[in-house]
C-alpha cells in the first residue's frame, strides 16, 4: 500500500497557503504523502538527504526567503539524480517574466496559485493524475502555464 | 557673372589695351617718318633753287662782263670794263658755292666742271677781243670775229646751265612726285587707323563700364553677404576663423572676440591668443585637436570650455573643414559656436532622464508589489471566503450570511480592479514588439474569449475582413476584447446584442484630422452597436481612467478598460473616438497605420 502513495513535496513559507494545500490533499480522494519545507535552503537540505524517499512531484513557490524558488530550480535541474523529478511551480504571480524564465530553466508546469478553494483542489488533483511521463515528453510552451 | 569670365573679360581689356598702345605707336612712327620726309624734300627744293639761282648769277655776271667789254669797244670808257675786271672774282664765288651745293651729285659735278671750261673759254675769248681791241692795228673783222666766237660760247654756256637747271628740276620733280604718292595714302590712312582707334576705344569704354556695372553689383551682393554673415554670427552666437596652415596666419571674424567676450580684433589671431581663453583643462583639447588635423588630415568636431574676459564660462563647439584655394594653398575654415545653453538644456534634460527613469523604476516596483504583494493576501481572503461558503455556510445566521455575500463581492471586484490595473500598467510598459498580423485571427481570439457571454445574451458580430497589419498582436487582441466587451455589456435590457465591425481605408479629407502626419495611411475600424449608447459630451471622459458613467452595482466595471483601449491605440501610434447616441447605441472608431 506504501508504494501506491504519490509523496509531494511543498516548498513555500507561507503558513496559510501550507496549510491550505494540505487540506486540499486531504479532501482530495487520492492517496498522497505531503512533506512541507519553508525556504529553499531547508528543500536543498531535505533533497540531499539520503533517509528520504525522493518526491514524485515537487511544488516550489517563487518568492520565498534565503533562497528563493528560481535558484533552487536551477540547481536541482543541474544534479543527475533530481533532474527528473517533476517541478511545479506554484506562485501567487503569474508574471510573463516569471513563466518564461522557469520554463527555460525546466519546470514542468506552472500554477498560478487559486483565489478559490474548489479550484485549488481541482488544479491540484489534475497536476498530480497527470501521466508525467507522456507529460515530460509533449512539453511545450502552451500547455505549460495550467490555468482553471 | 562668375570669377573665370571676369579673368577672361579683364584679359581681354588688357590686350585689347595692348593692341590700342601698339597702333597709337604705329600712327606716331608713321606720322614722324612723313615729317622726316617733308623736311627732307623742303630742303632738296631749297637746294635746287639755291643751284639754280646761282647758275643763273653766274650766267648774269658773264653776260655783265660781255655786255661791259661791248660798251668799251664802243664807247672806250674804261668804266664799261667794272663788270669785266670783277667777272674773274665773282664767277670763283659763284663756282665755289656751286661746288659745295652739288658736292653729292657727281652728275651736277661733271657738268660743272665742263661749265668752268666754257666759262674759262669763254673769258679768255674776251681777253682775245680787248687785246685786238686795245693794238694799233684795230682790226674791226678780228674784234667782230671774237666776238661772234664769243657769242658761241656764250651759246654753249647757256645750253650748259639750262642742262644743269633741267637736272636739278628734273630731280626736284622726282621727290616731288615719290612724296605725293607717299603722302596721299597718309590721309586714309590715318583716318582709317583713328577710326579703328576711336572703334577699340568706344568698345572698351561700354566694356569696362559693363564689367564695373558687374563688379559694382557682385561687390554690392558681397557687401550684403558680408554684412548678413555678420550678422547671422552675431544672431547665430558663432563665429567663423580661417587658417592658413602654410603661412600659420590667422583670420578670425569680429564675433570670434565678442564670443570671447573681447572687443573685435583686440589681439591678433592665433591659437597662442585663442588659448589664453580656453579653460584650464581642456587646452589640450585645442593642441590635440591641432595635431590631429596637421597628421592624421582628420577633422573632428571639438568641444570645449571658455572662460570669457569677464570671467564667465561658455561651452563651445568647434567645426573645420579643409579648403584648398586656386595656388594649392591648404586653408583650414571652422566655425566655432556658443553652445552653452543647448549645453545647459542638455544637461538639465539628462537630469529629468535620469529621474524618469528613475521614476520609471519606481513604477516598475510599483507594479511587482500590485501584481504580487497585494494579490497575495487578496486571494487568501478569497481562498478562506470561499471555504466558508463551502463548509460553514449552514451556521451563518441570515444577517451574517446577507454581510458575508457583501464581503464576496467586494473581495471579486478589487480583485478585477488589481487585475485589471496590471493589465493596463503592462501595456504601458510592456515591450513593444511590432509582428505583421493577420487582424482577422485577433477579432477570432477575441471573440473566443467571450464566447461565453457572446452565447448568453445571444449577441450577432458581423465583420468586414481586416488588413494584416505590423503591430504589437497581444495589445490589439486586448483592444478587440475590451470594445467587443463594452458592447456586449451595455446592451439594452431584452434586445441582443448586435456589434457590426467595419474597415476601411481612411480619404486625404478624413486624414487630415490628424495633425501629426499627413502622409500617413490609416486603416480606420470602426465598431458599431445596438447598446445604450451615451451622451456625446462623455465621449472624451470615458477613455479617462477609472472614469465610469455608471453604478457599480447596475453595471460592474472599474473605469480601465477603454483607458487601455486608448493606452493601445497610442502605442500604435493611431487614435480612437467615441460617438454616442443615447438608446440607440454607440460607435468607436479606431485608425492605425497602415
Amino acid at each position: 500500500m506504501q508504494n501506491d502513495q504519490i509523496h509531494i513535496l511543498l516548498a513555500d513559507d507561507d503558513d496559510d497557503d501550507c496549510s491550505l494545500f494540505k487540506d486540499a490533499f486531504e479532501e482530495i480522494k487520492i492517496k498522497t504523502m505531503v512533506e512541507v519545507v519553508n525556504d529553499g535552503v531547508e528543500l536543498m537540505d531535505y533533497l540531499d538527504r539520503k533517509d528520504i524517499i525522493l518526491p514524485h512531484v515537487l511544488f516550489l513557490d517563487l518568492n520565498m526567503p534565503r533562497k528563493n524558488g528560481l535558484d533552487c530550480l536551477k540547481e536541482i535541474k543541474g544534479m543527475d539524480h533530481l533532474k527528473n523529478m517533476a517541478v511545479v511551480i506554484y506562485s501567487t504571480s503569474a508574471s510573463e517574466e516569471d513563466i518564461e524564465e522557469t520554463f527555460v530553466k525546466g519546470a514542468n508546469v506552472y500554477i498560478k496559485k487559486p483565489s478559490d478553494f474548489g479550484a485549488l483542489k481541482k488544479i491540484l488533483k489534475e497536476v498530480i493524475t497527470i501521466n508525467w511521463q507522456y507529460h515530460t515528453s509533449g512539453l511545450n510552451r502552451d500547455n505549460f502555464l495550467l490555468s482553471f | 557673372m562668375n570669377i573665370k569670365t571676369i579673368f577672361t573679360s579683364s584679359f581681354f581689356l588688357r590686350s585689347i589695351f595692348a593692341t590700342s598702345l601698339f597702333i597709337l605707336l604705329f600712327i606716331t612712327g608713321i606720322t614722324f617718318k612723313h615729317m622726316i620726309a617733308l623736311a627732307d624734300s623742303a630742303e632738296l627744293l631749297v637746294h635746287s633753287y639755291k643751284v639754280h639761282i646761282e647758275l643763273d648769277q653766274l650766267n648774269a655776271v658773264i653776260r655783265d662782263a660781255e655786255s661791259g667789254q661791248r660798251g668799251y669797244i664802243i664807247t672806250k670808257d674804261s668804266s664799261f670794263l667794272l663788270p669785266y675786271t670783277n667777272g674773274p672774282d665773282k664767277i670763283n664765288e659763284s663756282f665755289s658755292k656751286l661746288t659745295s651745293l652739288i658736292v653729292a651729285n657727281t652728275q651736277q659735278q661733271l657738268h660743272l666742271d665742263s661749265l668752268r671750261n666754257l666759262v674759262v673759254m669763254r673769258f679768255q675769248y674776251l681777253a682775245k677781243t680787248l687785246e685786238k681791241d686795245a693794238s694799233k692795228e684795230s682790226d674791226k673783222y678780228a674784234v667782230l670775229n671774237g666776238m661772234r666766237e664769243g657769242r658761241d660760247i656764250m651759246n654753249l654756256i647757256r645750253i650748259q646751265i639750262n642742262k644743269m637747271v633741267k637736272i636739278e628740276i628734273t630731280s626736284v620733280n622726282a621727290l616731288n612726285k615719290k612724296y605725293k604718292n607717299e603722302i596721299s595714302f597718309t590721309p586714309l590712312f590715318t583716318l582709317l587707323i583713328l577710326l579703328f582707334s576711336l572703334l577699340v576705344f568706344i568698345f572698351s569704354y561700354i566694356k569696362i563700364s559693363k564689367d564695373y556695372e558687374i563688379l559694382k553689383r557682385s561687390n554690392d551682393k558681397l557687401l550684403i553677404s558680408t554684412e548678413s554673415i555678420t550678422h547671422a554670427e552675431e544672431i547665430g552666437n558663432f563665429s567663423s576663423w580661417q587658417w592658413d596652415m602654410e603661412s600659420n596666419k590667422f583670420i578670425y571674424s569680429d564675433n570670434q572676440y565678442r564670443l570671447l567676450g573681447c572687443e573685435p580684433q583686440s589681439f591678433e589671431a592665433g591659437i597662442e591668443g585663442f588659448l589664453e581663453y580656453v579653460h584650464p583643462m581642456d587646452k589640450h583639447i585645442i593642441t590635440e585637436g591641432r595635431e590631429q588635423v596637421m597628421n592624421e588630415n582628420k577633422y573632428p568636431a571639438a568641444f570645449f570650455r571658455i572662460i570669457r574676459k569677464d570671467g564667465e564660462l561658455r561651452y563651445f563647439k568647434s567645426l573645420s573643414k579643409l579648403l584648398t584655394d586656386a595656388q594649392g594653398k591648404k586653408i583650414l575654415i571652422g566655425i566655432n559656436s556658443d553652445v552653452t545653453e543647448e549645453h545647459l538644456i542638455n544637461i538639465s534634460l539628462e537630469e529629468r532622464n535620469r529621474e524618469l527613469e528613475q521614476s520609471n523604476k519606481e513604477l516598475a516596483s510599483f507594479n511587482h508589489v500590485a501584481s504580487h504583494d497585494l494579490q497575495e493576501p487578496l486571494r487568501k481572503i478569497q481562498t478562506f471566503i470561499s471555504r466558508i461558503s463551502e463548509n460553514e455556510i449552514s451556521t451563518i445566521s441570515k444577517k451574517g450570511m446577507e454581510y458575508f455575500i457583501r464581503i464576496q463581492s467586494a473581495a471579486e471586484r478589487m480583485r478585477i480592479l488589481i487585475d485589471d490595473l496590471l493589465l493596463f500598467s503592462r501595456t504601458n510598459k510592456a515591450e513593444k514588439i511590432f509582428e505583421k498580423t493577420d487582424l482577422n485571427n485577433l477579432l477570432e481570439n477575441a471573440k473566443q474569449e467571450l464566447v461565453q457571454v457572446i452565447e448568453d445574451k445571444k449577441a450577432i458580430i458581423q465583420s468586414d475582413v481586416l488588413p494584416i497589419l505590423a503591430v504589437i498582436s497581444f495589445q490589439i487582441q486586448q483592444l478587440f476584447i475590451n470594445l467587443i466587451g463594452n458592447s456586449l455589456k451595455y446592451n439594452k435590457p431584452g434586445i441582443a446584442p448586435f456589434i457590426k465591425i467595419e474597415c476601411e481605408r481612411i480619404n486625404d479629407k478624413e486624414r487630415s484630422m490628424f495633425k501629426t502626419d499627413m502622409n500617413r495611411q490609416y486603416y480606420k475600424i470602426t465598431f458599431t452597436d445596438n447598446g445604450l449608447g451615451f451622451e456625446q459630451g462623455y465621449a472624451e471622459s470615458i477613455f479617462i481612467l477609472f472614469n465610469r458613467l455608471h453604478q457599480t452595482n447596475v453595471y460592474p466595471g472599474t473605469g480601465i478598460g477603454l483607458a487601455i483601449c486608448k493606452k493601445i491605440v497610442e502605442n500604435h501610434a493611431g487614435h480612437i473616438r467615441a460617438e454616442g447616441n443615447p438608446g440607440v447605441g454607440a460607435v468607436f472608431t479606431v485608425f492605425l497605420p497602415a
